[in-house]
């Protein structure tokens, strides 16, 4: 019997689809819906616990306010960092693409780029280095200012913000970036013959065309840092308690998993919020 | 005039931030070549963390089993990852738009939860922790970004190539392997790079995946950092973050990353 | 309103000379043509005349001032662009506004000015849409009525007509040319099409390698060429004779070629397609030039016909009207007759 050309090509795709999606689905899907499960359940049903189904882990999240606080506070570290992030790393991209050209301007972006790729732990670890009492900066304030200062900005909130912008800035120059270079320039010489000044096409040609890169630069910023606990670790120390490092800690210290779960699903929601609220102005972008 | 003024400025700005993402960096390098334990200055050239790194024995284990990792890793995610984009450019079906959608969660969702969930689902299924399982978890997070650079790729393939060699008597397969794959093999490439970098630098769900005395390299150094520094993780991380700035770098070479074509 | 005046104006970008010691004036109330092959400096020139660029030495007045000093968002210039650069996030009437708003118009007066000139351009209905729902004509009239809303001084269109297909350009050729008469503005265009330029222009700029090679009304510049390079480029030139660099007219031993009068020691002379005739037997009219040669293609291009002749080492190019050709097949030996007065001298 001959296959129709149809059912051929639905064995192609098939074939070359589901080896990857099916590995997405073990190891992605499937355990997001087993911790879904798992924050319902009193006590992990491993061995010869006793468990029932319940949702006092999400009770415990609304009863205290000590879980609602600490989301707050990584959710206020998430906007700092992304505000900071913004800021510092907008301009640069604008530079990038509008005021250098050819071959330098493919280096420099590279540059910029290359230590996004690199590994985040070492770089927070670096700063640890840096930050220190007693440390490089101290030692290099001293040196170029007549009068003795005492930097130890190690565990403290400006150091875990410092060491997350240097984590996740190359995010939001490279989405701007993107954005910015898609401009013609053409639209920023038709504004001048109009007669406006560089505010009015920075804020009414320029910012309204590059905002959907600004933006998915920002939730590329802010989703990650809501959730962080290795930065606040090891920069934050006592200061560095967040939402984040309390999910850590009921998988790795506490073992409280069901906790653990419910929480890491509030992390999930708060995520998906963000998500949800910043999309329509990234599918904007593309018409 | 003004604006000869601003772009000095623009351009300065540029080098600070060079300069803040790098200085850390540099000071970290420096700093596991100087021989004082507790980072003093007057510097003072020494390559004894080198030494004492290449005695250490459980650095050397975790290092070699994260390099394992990472090369089965880009191994199954590439070619995974290539197949699932080829049919995505290629074929119209149902349901395509949501199997690119799919993509997102993976790349999105902070690996806190990922790897939290894992562990969970790992463990209700029997395997528990240990290096299978993170290998399990690296592919799952190198596939997606294996699909978005071949995907790239082959989006700047012209599809009138593929047409000419048939009209010259190619069939499909040649077509194929002549055409269309010479084209692609950049992005592949790219795409191999790219999985290799996400396994190798993967801290947090290798974190929740490894069997302690069994970890990954990021994951020993983030207990060694909490016990306490020691010159020695500088230097293993100075060689860390050496290798994938060079990884990188190569992949960018390949895939024309954010450069015009 | 106001005259242009570009004086001896010189601009180089490193070792690059696009514009070498270019003059050219542009009275009041005109349509000007720059016309040139790519890399010109056709481009160059307007872009240093709107003020993205400021010339090394020279001066540019605009309405008898020198706007030397003056960038370009004090300059009151109107410009269109090639890919006529709507703002993709603004609606029609907003991208109509823009110079209205930054000239700080109030809103009434804004909403009626924007009114009228979309109105100019029969956009009247599309106020409200976005560019990308345009078709290319319509965007390129959005973009002439924003160019002329805020009252300019100079109307300044950088290859205004060329993305956009044949019979729409030629549409828009008329209609650009009954807006610029309607509202009397001074306008200056690029473009490298020589059939935009003679159509649409009172006045044709003819720029090569950065230097102004001839300018002046379309007639007077298509028949009386400063050098061959115009010639050529203006419409098509067959070359009859040339200079054999004694000082004298050499006719290929062709002495049915009329030098006219005073021409002996110019460099070439040059006939006009259309100015051929064509005939299998000698023509025996008093006054005409003549050549002998062989028809080697004939190509009909509906009201009009091309004839490709070969005259020993000459190639001649011939148009007329498809009637007007008579019934020769492609091989004969035939006849090219033009009249003496038709005959182009390039001194």
């Amino acid at each position: 019997m001959s296959m129709t050309l149809a059912n051929q090509q639905r064995i192609k795709i098939f074939s070359l689809l589901s080896p990857a999606y099916l590995w997405l689905t073990v190891a992605i899907f499937l355990p997001l819906s087993a911790m879904f499960y798992f924050s319902f359940l009193s006590d992990v049903p491993f061995g010869q616990k006793e468990w029932f189904y319940s949702t006092e882990n999400y009770q415990a999240f609304f009863q205290t306010t000590t879980y609602a606080k600490l989301l707050w506070k990584s959710i206020n570290l998430g906007l700092m960092v992304t505000g900071c992030a913004v800021l510092v790393g907008f301009p640069c991209a604008y530079v990038l693409a509008k005021s250098i050209q050819g071959r330098s301007r493919e280096a420099l972006f590279l540059l910029v780029i290359l230590p996004f790729w690199s590994n985040s732990l070492v770089r927070i670890f670096s700063w640890a280095i840096v930050l220190r009492g007693n440390g490089v900066l101290e030692i290099a304030l001293n040196t170029i200012l007549p009068f003795e200062v005492d930097v130890n900005l190690m565990f403290s909130t400006p150091a875990i913000v410092i060491g997350l912008v240097h984590s996740y800035l190359p995010y939001v120059i490279l989405t701007s970036y993107l954005a910015l270079q898609a401009i013609d320039d053409n639209l920023i010489d038709a504004a001048r013959s109009m007669g406006a000044n560089k505010l009015t096409i920075l804020w009414r040609i320029i910012l309204p065309l590059s905002l959907p890169g600004l933006l998915a630069g920002a939730v590329l910023i802010f989703v990650p840092v809501v959730g962080s606990f290795m930065e606040p670790r090891i920069l934050g120390g006592r200061v560095g308690t967040y939402f984040g490092t309390v999910i850590e800690d009921q998988f790795v210290a506490v073992f409280n998993w069901p906790l653990g779960a419910a929480l890491s699903f509030i992390l999930l929601a708060v995520v998906l919020i963000i998500l949800a609220v910043a999309s329509p102005i990234l599918r904007r972008a593309q018409t | 005039m003004s604006g000869v003024l601003l772009t000095r400025l623009g351009k300065l700005w540029l080098l600070s931030i060079l300069f803040f993402l790098y200085a850390p960096i540099l000071v970290m390098a420096f700093m596991s070549f100087n021989a004082s334990q507790y980072y003093q200055l007057p510097f003072e050239f020494s390559l004894k963390w080198y030494e004492k790194l290449a005695l250490n024995t459980e650095i050397l284990d975790a290092a070699t089993r994260s390099i394992a990792i990472a090369i089965v890793t880009t191994v199954v995610a590439t070619v995974l990852g290539t197949a699932a984009s080829v049919a995505l450019f290629r074929f119209e079906f149902r349901g395509k738009r949501f199997l690119q959608v799919m993509l997102f969660p993976p790349i999105a969702i902070p690996w806190l939860i990922t790897g939290t969930a894992m562990l969970i689902f790992f463990f209700g299924i029997g395997l528990g922790r240990g290096t299978p399982s993170v290998i399990i978890g690296h592919v799952a997070l190198a596939i997606p970004y294996v699909i978005v650079v071949v995907s790239a790729r082959l989006a700047t393939f012209d599809a009138t190539l593929e047409e000419a060699a048939r009209s010259l008597g190619a069939n499909a397969w040649t077509v194929t392997r002549r055409v269309t794959f010479p084209w692609i093999v950049p992005g592949i490439i790219a795409g191999a790079l790219f999985a290799f970098a996400v396994s190798f630098d993967q801290f947090v769900i290798s974190y929740f995946l490894s069997e302690p005395g069994d970890s990954t390299l990021p994951v020993l150094i983030y207990t060694s950092i909490r016990k306490g520094f020691t010159p020695e993780i500088n230097a293993i991380s100075t060689i860390i973050i050496s290798v994938s700035m060079v990884v990188m770098l190569i992949a960018a070479r390949f895939s024309n990353f954010g450069g015009e074509r | 309103m106001a005259e242009v005046s570009v004086k001896n104006v010189t601009k180089k970008f490193g070792n690059f000379t696009a514009l070498d010691d270019v003059s050219m004036e542009f009275p009041d109330g005109g349509f000007f043509a720059l016309l040139g092959p790519s890399g010109s400096g056709k481009s160059t020139l307007l872009r240093t005349i709107a003020g993205f660029l400021f010339a090394d030495s020279g001066s540019i007045h605009i309405g008898n001032k020198s706007v030397d000093l003056i960038p370009v968002e004090k300059r009151e210039i109107g410009m269109m662009f090639q890919n006529y650069a709507l703002f993709p996030n603004m609606t029609i009437a907003d991208n109509v506004g823009f110079g209205l708003r930054v000239r700080k118009v109030s809103s009434d007066e804004e909403r009626r000015r924007i009114g009228e000139a979309l109105e100019l351009v029969q956009l009247s209905t599309l106020g409200d849409r976005k560019p990308h729902q345009l078709s290319g004509g319509q965007r390129q009239r959005v973009a002439l009525a924003r160019a002329i809303v805020t009252n300019p001084r100079v109307l300044l269109l950088d290859e205004p007509l060329s993305a956009l297909d044949k019979s729409l350009r030629v549409d828009m050729q008329v209609e650009l040319k009954r807006i610029q008469h309607e509202i009397g503005i001074t306008t200056i265009f690029v473009t490298h099409d020589q059939e935009e330029a003679l159509t649409l222009s009172d006045k044709i700029g003819i720029l090569r390698e950065g230097r102004m090679i001839q300018s002046g009304p379309p007639r007077s510049v298509y028949n009386n060429p400063v050098d061959r390079f115009t010639a050529e480029f203006l419409g098509d030139a067959n070359i009859v004779a040339e200079n054999d660099g004694n000082g004298r007219l050499n006719v290929s031993g062709n002495p049915s070629i009329k030098i006219p009068e005073g021409a002996e020691t110019a460099s070439a002379l040059a006939v006009r397609p259309e100015s051929l005739s064509i005939s299998a037997t000698e023509p025996e009219q008093e006054g005409l030039s003549k050549v002998h040669g062989r028809l080697v293609q004939r190509m009909f291009a509906g009201a009009m016909s091309t004839c490709i002749v070969q005259c020993g080492s000459h190639t001649y190019k011939m148009v007329a009207r498809d009637q007007d050709v008579p019934n020769l097949s492609e091989g004969e030996n035939i006849w090219l007759s033009w009249k003496s007065a038709q005959t182009i001298v390039i001194p």
